[in-house]
């Protein structure tokens, strides 16, 4: 029998796993019948690790050690606004790791965000072995669509830690559409509107007898449900500081007490219209006197409250309906995922705006995790009953001049998708080019997420502009980035993968995994993390993951400093794709930081003075140094030779011209001129092959 | 599909256009481009793969990531416009999407010649200047016909081929 995968949902504040088997969907509840955990996590001072509702229950009397809404940090970098904001209002303490990456420090031990992640999901393995009597090592496991690749990394990355095969990282509202749509034989366009804990997505998918095709996904990773919490808690901390003159904000116990009664209130207000809060004892007056909160919140006042918030997730609702094509009539039907969609003011406002009643029959806490199900079970067994088509939620954008981006793969993008980009030299005999790659949707290369910077080298020097550098840039199906630069000239094995990621590298993840389950002082650096931090540029930051000689190295060393002097760049002018950029080594010369050299995009302008800009490759006209045209379609110049060598063997050469006739003649329009570009390509095959038929 | 087909198609990729890829024929309607692209997709989907051993899943990949670069430019009626001229003048098979979305972009501002009166005026200053190789009113021209539709990507690639006569 085949190996059992599970289905699991790492939420934000709640997470969930189930499993698909013989024909049959289940939730997997734990020892105490629950079929969601809290994702909080409290570290004893014993070592113990307890996680789920235990865990939660601590966050109270021991707020310094307990550790929630983790998942809001995940991939972050440490001076992002998410993690400032996380700063104010955590009572655990965060810290900042290597390369800007963030830690959360309990107990003296600071421990990465995927290791936090791995202690959830090490819980819910284990639930699932409890109840399914056999080892789980294999697992699709969920994130908000709107995740970047550092957060998807990460998050696979944690899967690791937690001893867990991932099978596919899979998007929340792709799994619900799945867990509502699978099996039913439908036709409809569905949108799903995710409102989780911390992070909000809408996808717009088409649902056929067994393909699922998501149209269009948009989010926001810094709106959800502990937003609407902190709406309430601050109500409540204003009328105490007004009227006591007291801050519970600065009292960490008294704050967690808000915090759960907050959202105690917020879920009593999707059962009744009312609810009361009562919190004795959150403070003492100087002279001892002890002070309670105790009022009522109706449903007016929190949706005044939240009412902003809610707009918000619409915004975003246009922005998806727009980018599939459609308009909010065009919806077939309504899927609500998440704790915070069971709020009435919710359901109401997104009947009115999709005009349609929500589908009633979906758990909003458990379809995630029953969509990841089926589709664990689907990867595992041989037939795919429904399988899946994604697209990228964000574009993916290279750093060019002037502080601006261009885009390579935009958003909405079907993935699996691979692009390429010619790239050459800026000067005489420059040995690295160093391109930085974006997610986003902004021009401006700051209002978007680095997910790294990479150094080319050792390539075969030339004179500027003669060098040609293919760049691929490949979303897989898990909607991770990947980065391989190969030297046109030589084609050999000059190319280098990397995962631009803040996540852990393998050797990091190895050592923590070797380790045993409290991985004390394990202080994992990030991969990729560049110089992000904008005023931070060290020459020895330890950046770039990219090996190479000490010979290149020392070559660089050498090139440097000539071309520092001949340099007639104004600094202002260096385009974005500059930077840092060698590691730590002892052959790293300081002078890199400013001798690094400069990759230019061909299909761009290259002028200096001149904002780049994006020429269409198509029709731009080079500069009259840079090779003459650089077709980005390099496939298309196939010589005959290369071609016959290609086909190992004589049979598979004769099946390859069978497939071009075939679908050249498919391909032909009506006695149209489709034909010319397949002239008698069996012909062409079999006399061109080296190897004789 | 039989492993020597698949690894026969992912060798032949680089010599297919997308309507051949997808099977489809030039005149194909809409539906019909998203029937082909699950169809195809079903076939070589990596997840619809997963069985096949190491050196199939990399020609499976090879060939889901075309097929969704032809459903990219083919599904959007402007791409699939620039496309069709490229495979009408020859000018390759593949076209790269920020490439597609330049040129669908360059089609439309040349449609309109400009938007304001004002660049569509300059713009045809700029175009006899071209016409007598003077570039350097060319270029003051068109960047006068910039300042009025900065967004105008007919204008900047003009401008880029004036300060090219320049040098």
């Amino acid at each position: 029998m085949a190996e059992i995968a599970v289905g699991i949902d790492l939420g934000t504040s709640n997470s969930c796993v189930a499993v698909a088997r013989r024909g049959k969907l289940e939730v997997l509840k734990n020892a105490y019948g629950e079929s969601t955990i809290a994702s909080v996590v409290n570290l004893a001072a014993d070592g113990s690790i307890t996680v789920g509702n235990a865990a939660k229950a601590n966050v109270i009397h021991d707020p310094h050690n307990t550790i929630y809404s983790a998942k809001r940090l995940i991939g972050r970098y440490f001076f992002s606004e998410e993690v400032k904001k996380a700063q104010a209002i955590c009572s655990y303490q965060i810290v900042e790791g290597e390369n800007h990456s963030v830690r959360i420090k309990v107990r003296e031990e600071a421990f990465s965000l995927p290791e936090v992640g791995a202690m959830v999901l090490r819980e819910l393995k284990s639930i699932a072995e409890a109840r399914l009597g056999s080892p789980v090592s294999k697992a699709v496991v969920t994130v908000p669509a709107y995740f970047n690749d550092n957060q998807r990394q990460a998050t696979k990355d944690a899967a690791r830690i937690a001893g867990l095969e991932v099978l596919r990282i899979l998007n929340e509202p792709t799994a619900a559409a799945l867990a509502y749509g699978f099996g039913k034989g439908l036709n409809q366009r569905v949108a799903v509107y995710d409102l989780g804990g911390g992070t909000f997505d809408i996808s717009i998918l088409e649902i056929g007898s067994d393909v699922f095709e998501v149209l269009a996904t948009s989010g926001d990773t810094f709106l959800g449900g502990d937003d609407f919490d902190d709406r309430v808690i601050d109500l409540l901390a204003d009328e105490f500081a007004s009227k006591h003159d007291i801050n519970l904000r600065n009292d960490p116990y008294a704050l967690e007490k808000l915090k759960l009664a907050a959202e105690t209130a917020k879920k009593g207000l999707s059962v009744d219209d009312e609810s009361r809060i009562r919190i004795p004892d959150i403070a003492q007056t100087a002279d001892g006197r002890s002070l309670s909160i105790e009022r009522s919140l109706g449903k007016e006042e929190f949706g005044a409250l939240v009412m902003d918030l809610i707009q918000r997730t619409f915004k975003v609702c246009d922005e998806a309906l727009q980018q599939a094509g459609l308009i909010a009539r065009d919806v077939d039907g309504v899927i609500l995922v998440g704790g915070p969609t069971r709020l009435g003011i919710i359901r109401e406002a997104v009947t009115e705006y999709f005009q349609q009643e929500p589908q009633a029959n979906v758990d909003p806490d458990q379809v995630v995790a029953v969509g990841a199900a089926i589709h664990a079970s689907s990867l595992t067994s041989s037939g795919g009953e429904a399988f899946l088509l994604d697209v990228t939620p964000l574009s993916l954008q290279i750093g060019v001049a002037g502080g601006l981006t261009e885009k390579i793969i935009e958003r909405n993008t079907p993935v699996p998708i691979e692009q390429t980009r010619t790239f050459t030299t800026f000067k005489d005999h420059q040995d690295s080019v160093s391109i930085r790659v974006y997610q986003g949707e902004s021009r401006e290369s700051a209002e978007n997420e680095l997910l790294g910077q990479f150094e080319f080298i050792g390539f075969e020097k030339g004179r500027r502009g003669e060098v040609e550098i293919d760049v691929t840039f490949e979303i897989d199906t898990d909607g991770i980035v990947n980065v391989t630069a190969r030297d046109r000239s030589t084609g050999e094995e000059a190319s280098t993968r990397i995962t631009l990621s803040s996540g852990l590298s393998d050797t990091e993840l190895r050592s923590i995994i070797g380790k045993h389950e409290s991985t004390s002082g394990a202080q994992p650096s990030g991969r990729a993390a560049a110089d992000v931090g904008e005023d931070d540029l060290h020459a020895d930051d330890d950046i770039v993951p990219l090996r190479r000689s000490a010979a290149a190295t020392r070559a660089a060393a050498e090139e440097a400093i000539p071309e520092l002097e001949t340099d007639d760049f104004e600094p202002g002018d260096e385009p974005d794709i500059t930077g840092p950029i060698f590691g730590a080594g002892a052959d790293a010369p300081e002078t890199n930081v400013d001798g690094i050299e400069t990759a230019v995009d061909l299909d761009g302008e290259s002028d200096p003075d001149e904002p780049l800009e994006f020429v269409s490759p198509a029709s731009s006209d080079l500069d009259a140094d840079l090779p003459p045209e650089v077709d980005l379609d390099d496939d298309m110049a196939i010589e005959p030779d290369l071609r016959a060598a290609r086909s190992g063997s004589s049979e598979l050469g004769a099946l390859e011209a069978d497939m071009l006739d075939e679908l050249s003649e498919k391909a032909t329009p009506d006695g149209a001129d489709g034909d010319t570009l397949f002239e008698a390509p069996g012909a062409d095959l079999s006399s061109e092959d080296p190897e004789g038929t | 599909m039989v492993p020597t087909e698949i690894v026969a198609l992912a060798r032949i990729i680089g010599e297919l256009d997308y309507y051949q890829l997808l099977h489809l024929r030039r005149n194909a309607v809409a539906g019909e481009v998203k029937k082909a692209y699950h169809a195809t997709s079903r076939a070589f989907h990596p997840d619809s793969n997963r069985h096949l051993d190491p050196e199939l899943r990399e020609a499976v990949a090879t060939i889901s990531k075309r097929v969704s670069e032809a459903y990219s430019v083919l599904r959007d009626p402007r791409r699939r416009q620039a496309y069709d001229r490229r495979l009408e003048t020859n000018q390759g098979l593949r076209m790269q999407l920020a490439e597609a979305q330049a040129e669908a972009g360059r089609q439309a501002s040349e449609e309109r010649g400009g938007r304001t009166p004002q660049g569509r005026q300059f713009y045809r200053l700029a175009q006899s200047d071209l016409q007598r190789n003077d570039y350097g009113a060319a270029v003051r021209n068109l960047q006068t016909a910039l300042t009025f539709e900065p967004g105008n990507t007919l204008f900047k690639e003009q401008l880029a081929r004036a300060k090219q006569g320049l040098r």
